[in-house]
């Protein structure tokens, strides 16, 4: 292997993919992309292997090649011409969910495709049953959007006016729907004609040699470390709570790790059938769920590329909720199942890599959408916007406070953003006391928003977890808090969920609930669970707790069998 | 007479530059830095001057406020803010430092919660009061304040407070009242920007810096004011412009970036004096590398530093990029096989296996003695002797490791380093959109020159140049700079509906709000003022910036505006939206007052080719080549050399590659050419 043409090589193709990135945060319209950077930048060969990809969002990374080798067997390579950008979102067709909005550009070098240039973002506005995407209520694919099989939305360089038309013609706000477009196809446009240029220096054959190299160094690496791993069979499980159309019914992730030699085996046999509701995660999902916790116990410097994915299998039986069937809804699959099965994976490897996993985290992104029309200006507004929750403990150290779910790394939108964009006032954001988990490391805190509406209406649906079942404690660590949507209507003191104040069947997932000036809405954070005996804790630590609020009085005596000195 | 002089308090060494206004003279001298008390080290290198009252100006980078919040070694600071957000220096952003690492531990504030406090007040999104400020509540909590005992310093942040500061305001009023002498930063006046977390984590900086910055600077003032130079002292802020100390005591946050602007300032006075609009410098030391851009002739500025991952100080600072790598970058194998370098580094204790102080890994500098590119014999000029042997033996080992001959794996090891360093330079040019093939290369730092021409050739910069005195660049910059003042403001507006009035309104204070920073600190002549907005498409959320040039705005000039927006907007990202709405979200001026500028001494035009010292053997990709060794010293304007060559000088090495040739201009640089 020609180390250093490799070094040289990925860093370049790393650098590209930021540099994608950087456009789309700087010329994109939604806060999901500009703010809370939900989408991904990457390479790919004439194959659809990932050779490189910046860090952006993590669930989108590993869903990234079967995406582009689902289109591939579409639109096959002879039909791509110079110029052509393909679009794609269908979950059905290798995506992860309809706002997942995947652009891909053919990288031609003398007439020949060397590979592709792939950006992958979340629109916050698909059409659909609710504005915002996220149809808590969902019985189909039909109602969570338009779904977009793989079309050519610019032709040899010039746009497909066609396609565009009927796209802005099936969504609530076109005009920042065009201008994310835009910039998503400004990300492709960069990656291509810099990765032209790499070709001119290094030329064809160096690059194809170098990059099977470069697959073959990450795999080599992946190998060595779960080598390191000792061998055996790990199974753990835990439950999604509700669908949104049966709420009192939870559906279980059940994982069994086959871990043997340089290699692993995530099996998902066991798991529920899939839901009648939008928590199901399609086969990317599942698959892309089980890179994610894979690379979360290993190195996280091995250079991210689809050799990184060699090692790792995964088992998804069809017709599950790990594995869904069309026509079934699952846009919560991607946000909420998509990291309670990382965190059920973690939980089965605990006893074999204690230093590389947590306790539950929050693993929820909230997914507090809405949509209506702006009683001043008169435009239609949509926003997906995302909230923080708590980390589980780890055998080291507390788990962090308030950070996006980790199959997520998406920013908080600052308030002052917020409510220049969206006619609400936030009344404010503070930590939930006593949500961290108790334990020897305890959780982290989630935190509370607390919204007023200022417009005649906003039409809002969720997408959440964890109002029932709490984020589990490892180690003999305890539960996290769980998180709550909470409503106060105009003219009342008392707080009622979702389901008391509007009838809905599930208080974590509903749609178009319409919330009226002057109602309040409380979106309460999960935290994450302990670890470790909560006894046997530093007693600086409870003290320091309680002494900036992380924990109550009463939860360092009873907990934490604390007394103050 | 008389002299101005330049002092950078590195981690080392301080370094000195002095020039002579009457004859042109410039002189570079060292001291040891005395790291506990910095202002010792400063005083003894000034000793070197027979006679201080010649100074007329002395401009000094320091690290007090790097080390400060480095350290943490701040002020116990009280934060203030709007009823319902006290949390929001520990939410963060939400975001985590690196994808997959399960290690990572969120930063924590520069702040206590337990010292967080709220006050009812809020603002909505259009300035108008939606909850009046409760003044009984915030003395209340002045009280408590006293009470505590333990308060350093006090923050204040309310929400919207960039559109109308008057709550902020009067906080401050009422806590001076009932807390007289506490020092107190509001975010009005520290960063009048939006976004709560990132203005509030900047305020609550400078609140911490400014006890220890005030104390620092008291004792430094008393020192300086002994040996008759006290008001002749200027500090070099994070924008590259001097402030004096009792400015940078009020507002310490500007001081952040204080020692590594020297060098960016030292470019664009490059810049200046060859006429070369476009540079790009590397200030390369033993284990970091510090990369930034002059573009036109100016310096960039940005305000997206960060002191720690995830705490950010959003003041204008220039845009400086550090990585890494440096000449003590150790080289290791990863788990991969790999050869990688960095970022451990040997520093300068035990340092490099070649400096023979016990160091036995192998250095980026090992690998260029190996390579013939450093002489054992003229290391800092011949002060310190290399060990060329222990370069061989420590490359070796990783050689033996890799299957890889020693040459082999010495110049796989430079190379690696080179592409470490491609990584910033790539950061500061193509992901800032600019073409390499536009800028010139500079080498600063005592090993900038060994790697300039190796960088030019894989970065595809078509040309490099090396100052005089490379290894004081950073110093040199502090003589050439000037007062500067940048003040930025939030006002927000869209182009359907843009009130000019209100717009030159706010400029204007802007303008006069710099101009009076200026005055009050005694810089009243030669006053610049540059003005600029930052505008997006309505929905983005980053902005375009576009130089202002006029006072006020008219009509002509905005729909101007308007139309350069689509240009830049195409010509930065690749599509313009025509037609769309336009949203103007900051006003930025720039205050400058401009200072004397010494005048560089030209060397003599050349009568005869140059002619090498001596030879020696030199490794390049394609073997040994046995080359032409130049002394610098010797150089006259116009002389021309042709690569391979080196040219040496007292504290640096210029390494020509073949093919490449190099000019000597007017004041003395050397001009290298691919």
């Amino acid at each position: 292997m020609d180390f250093v043409t490799m070094n040289i090589l990925d860093s370049a193709m790393v650098s590209i993919c930021r540099e994608m990135g950087i456009t789309l945060m700087k010329t994109s319209y939604s806060t999901i992309f500009n703010e809370a950077l939900d989408f991904t930048c990457g390479l790919a060969d004439m194959s659809g292997d990932m050779i490189a990809v910046a860090d952006y969002c993590p669930a989108q990374i590993g869903g990234m090649p079967l995406l582009v080798k689902s289109c591939l067997k579409e639109i096959p390579i002879a039909e791509l011409e110079e110029g052509d950008i393909i679009l794609h979102n269908d979950p059905y067709r290798g995506g992860l969910h309809t706002p997942e909005h995947t652009f891909f550009k053919p990288i031609f070098v003398e007439g020949e495709v060397m590979g592709f240039a792939v950006a992958i973002g979340h629109i916050a506005e698909v059409g659909g049953m609710a504005p915002g995407g996220f149809c808590g209520e969902a019985t189909e694919i039909f109602q969570e959007g338009l779904r977009i099989p793989p079309v050519k939305i610019v032709k040899r360089g010039v746009d497909n006016v066609e396609v565009w038309k009927l796209l802005l013609a099936n969504v609530r706000t076109p005009r920042v729907n065009y201008g994310d477009l835009k910039a998503l196809i400004a990300a492709v446009d960069l990656g291509e004609r810099q990765m032209r240029g790499i070709y001119a220096k290094y030329g064809k054959e160096k690059i194809r040699e170098t990059v099977a190299d470069l697959l073959l160094y990450s795999e080599r690496r992946m190998r060595a470390e779960l080598e390191a791993i000792p061998d055996g069979i790990y199974s753990f499980h835990d439950f999604v709570e509700s669908d949104g159309v049966d709420s009192d019914r939870h559906y279980r992730i059940q994982v069994e790790v086959h871990k043997k030699g340089g290699s692993i085996i995530v099996d998902y046999h066991g798991s529920s059938p899939q839901a009648a509701g939008p928590i199901n995660a399609t086969l990317g999902v599942a698959t892309s769920a089980a890179y994610n916790a894979v690379l979360h116990m290993t190195d996280p410097t091995i250079p991210r590329n689809s050799g990184c994915f060699r090692p790792i299998e995964v088992m998804a039986p069809p017709g599950t909720i790990v594995n869904v069937d069309f026509p079934a809804p699952e846009v919560g699959g991607n946000t909420e199942t998509h990291p309670r099965i990382v965190g059920t994976i973690l939980g089965a490897m605990h006893s074999a890599v204690p230093n590389r996993v947590m306790a539950a985290e929050g693993a929820t992104h909230c997914n507090f959408v809405f949509g209506g029309v702006d009683a001043e200006t008169g435009e239609y507004f949509a926003c997906y916007d995302l909230e923080g929750v708590g980390w589980g403990g780890r055998a080291f150290a507390d788990g962090n406070d308030a950070v996006d779910s980790i199959n997520g790394n998406c920013r908080i939108t600052p308030v002052e953003v917020y409510e220049t964009r969206f006619p609400w006032l936030i009344e404010g954001l503070a930590f939930n006391v006593d949500s961290c988990g108790a334990g020897e490391y305890r959780g982290g805190v989630g935190y509370t928003k607390q919204m007023l509406c200022v417009n005649r209406e906003i039409i809002c649906s969720q997408m959440t977890d964890r109002h029932v079942l709490p984020p589990w404690g490892l180690e003999g660590g305890l539960e996290g808090g769980c998180g709550a949507t909470l409503v106060q209507k105009a003219g009342r003191d008392d707080w009622q969920t979702m389901r008391d104040a509007y009838g809905k069947p599930s208080t974590s997932r509903y749609s178009n609930v319409a919330i009226k000036e002057g109602d309040r809405v409380r979106l309460v954070m999960p935290g994450g669970g302990g670890y470790g005996n909560p006894l046997a804790r530093d007693r600086a630590a409870v003290a320091h707790d309680l002494r900036e609020g992380y924990i109550s009085p009463e939860a360092a005596g009873k907990l934490y069998g604390y007394r103050e000195v | 007479m008389s002299t101005i002089i330049g002092i950078d308090i590195g981690g080392t060494f301080t370094d000195f530059v002095s020039y002579d206004t009457d004859t042109g003279h410039i002189e570079n001298w060292k001291n040891l830095t005395t790291p506990a008390e910095p202002i010792v080290g400063v005083m003894e290198g000034l000793g070197k001057l027979d006679d201080l009252g010649v100074v007329s100006k002395a401009r000094l980078g320091t690290t007090i406020a790097t080390n400060a919040l480095l350290t943490r070694r701040g002020a116990k600071v009280a934060y203030i803010t709007t009823q319902g957000f006290r949390d929001v220096p520990f939410i963060q952003r939400g975001d985590r430092r690196s994808h997959y690492d399960i290690t990572w531990i969120k930063t924590r504030p520069l702040v206590a919660r337990a010292d967080c406090h709220e006050v009812a007040e809020r603002l909505t999104a259009k300035g108008a009061v939606h909850t009046p400020l409760d003044e009984e509540a915030v003395r209340e909590l002045a009280a408590r304040i006293r009470a505590d005992g333990t308060i350093e310093a006090v923050a204040v942040c309310t929400l919207f407070s960039y559109i109308d500061p008057g709550h902020e305001q009067r906080i401050r009023e009422i806590l001076a009242e009932e807390l007289p002498g506490m020092p107190i930063s509001i975010s009005y006046d520290v960063l009048p920007k939006w976004k709560e977390y990132d203005r509030a984590s900047t305020t609550i900086a400078d609140a911490y810096l400014k006890p220890v910055v005030s104390e620092n600077f008291r004792e430094m003032k008393a020192r300086f004011a002994q040996a008759g130079i006290g008001s002749k002292v200027g500090v070099i802020k994070s924008n590259g412009g001097e402030a004096t100390l009792a400015g940078a005591a009020d507002a310490p946050v500007q001081i952040t970036l204080s020692g590594p602007t020297g060098a960016v300032v030292a470019t664009r006075i490059m810049s200046e004096l060859t006429g070369i609009p476009n540079l790009v410098v590397f200030d390369m030391g033993g284990t970091s590398t510090d990369c930034s851009t002059v573009v036109a002739g100016k310096e960039h500025v940005t305000t997206s530093f960060e002191i720690e991952w995830g705490i950010p100080i959003q003041i204008p600072m220039i845009d400086i990029h550090t990585i890494g790598a440096g000449g003590g970058s150790i080289a290791w194998i990863d788990k991969g096989g790999m050869l990688r370098m960095g970022p451990q580094s040997a520093a300068a204790v035990p340092g490099p296996a070649c400096y023979g102080r016990g160091g036995t890994d192998a250095t980026v500098t090992d690998a260029n003695v190996v390579l013939g590119r450093i002489s054992p014999d003229n290391f800092l000029g011949g002060q310190m002797k290399l060990d060329a042997a222990a370069a061989r033996a420590a490359v070796a080992r990783v050689a033996e490791k890799l299957g890889m001959d020693v040459d082999e794996c010495a110049f796989a090891m430079v190379q690696i380093a080179n592409n470490n360093m491609l990584g910033a330079l790539r950061a500061v040019l193509l992901q800032r959109g600019l073409d390499p093939r536009d800028f010139t290369l500079v080498a600063s730092g005592g090993a900038g020159p060994v790697h300039i021409c190796d960088l030019m050739e894989i970065a595809g910069i078509p040309q490099g140049l090396v100052p005089n005195y490379p290894g004081q660049f950073s110093a040199f910059g502090f003589i050439m700079t000037d007062a500067r003042v940048d003040r930025h403001r939030t006002v927000q507006q869209i182009s359907k509906y843009f009130d000019g009035e209100r717009a030159t309104r706010a400029m204007t204070e802007l303008v006069e709000g710099a101009i009076d920073e200026l005055k009050s600190q005694g810089y009243t002549q030669r006053i610049e003022i540059h003005r600029s907005i930052e505008a997006r498409y309505m929905g983005q959320n980053h902005e375009l910036e576009l130089s202002f040039p006029a006072d006020e705005f008219s009509e002509d000039n905005i729909a101007d505006m308007w139309e350069r927006f689509h240009r830049e907007h195409e010509a930065r990202f690749g599509f313009s939206i025509p037609g769309e709405t336009i949203e103007t979200v900051n006003l930025k001026v720039v205050a400058v007052a401009v200072s004397d500028k010494p005048e560089m001494r030209e060397l003599p035009v050349t009568d005869a080719p140059p002619q090498p010292a001596s030879r020696r053997k030199v490794h390049f990709a394609d073997g040994w080549h046995e080359v032409p060794v130049y002394d610098r010293a010797t150089f006259r304007q116009g002389d021309r050399i042709a690569g391979p060559a080196v040219v040496e000088e007292s504290a640096s090495v210029t390494i020509l590659q073949p093919g490449q040739a190099l000019g000597v201009d007017r004041i003395g640089n050397l001009i290298i050419s691919a």
